[in-house]
């Protein structure tokens, strides 16, 4: 499956849609067979504990080994400004862009319990209004854009 | 613009990544997401009845071809999609790369 999806990846392009999003397989390992290469750019979502953002870093490691240059965290679940800190300095530390926060919002976990999508259980809630805000910081190219290269 | 969306398991990052997707195609972009989990469950955030995955073939054999510059796809992406893909209730297209074990859940 991952050639498959690597080649889909490859042929999608602005004809075909706008946006091209991949949810990748949580390991680490789908991307160093390749999967990803041929994304624009990757968003890793992270959550503030060391475990999370360890895997993170080693993801956008092999991303740049891939020649993706956009690389940007996206910290999920942030219950306060001690998280915020840990992210950032994480990210100050390793390089790395902090693409968008999302707080920690109770109606996600609610969303999943009910078997339903976020945005259809919990459209007004605070975690789907910052992925709202991150999604058009996408288009409008001022989060992972090509302004900036980052290093 | 191809983006990749990464993360530990659990981390939230197929919440993210069908959310995202929706609000994109309600904001009027067209937009294919794709699944590249073995055990997928993006289509629950895409607003999509998983049982509607089961009703789609999977994917054929020949799909993929070796030339010269490498392994491409053996047909357009528009002729996979019509194929395999299910349309969300936003207008997201989800390409199915794999059927769930148990849909929906995982």
């Amino acid at each position: 499956m991952h050639a498959t999806v690597r080649s889909v990846i490859e042929v999608a392009s602005e004809e075909q849609g706008d946006f091209c999003i991949l949810d990748t397989e949580a390991s680490p390992e789908h991307l160093s067979r390749g999967t990803a290469q041929y994304a624009d750019a990757m968003l890793l979502v992270v959550e503030p504990y060391f475990k999370s953002l360890e895997t993170g870093r080693r993801m956008a490691a092999l991303a740049k080994d891939l020649g993706l240059e956009r690389v940007a965290l996206i910290a999920n679940k942030m219950r306060g400004e001690e998280d915020l800190e840990a992210v950032r300095e994480f990210a100050r530390n390793n390089g790395l862009e902090v693409g968008g926060v999302i707080p920690y919002d109770e109606l996600m976990p609610g969303a999943e319990r009910a078997g339903s999508s976020p945005l259809d259980f919990a459209p007004e809630g605070l975690a789907v209004a910052a992925i709202e805000r991150i999604a058009r910081g996408l288009a409008d190219g001022s989060v992972a854009g090509n302004g900036v290269p980052q290093t | 613009m191809k983006l990749a969306v990464a993360g530990k398991g659990g981390s939230g990052k197929t919440s993210f990544s069908g959310t995202i997707a929706r609000v994109l195609a309600r904001d009027g972009h067209s937009v294919i997401a794709i699944d590249g989990d073995s055990n997928p469950n993006l289509v629950v955030t895409l607003g999509i009845a998983p049982e509607r995955m089961r009703d789609m073939p999977t994917l054929p054999s020949d799909l993929l071809r070796r030339t010269e510059n490498g392994i491409e796809l053996s047909k357009t992406l528009e002729e996979v999609c019509d194929s395999h893909s299910l349309k969300g209730p936003d207008g997201v297209t989800l390409l199915v790369m794999a059927h769930p074990q148990h849909a929906g859940t995982g």
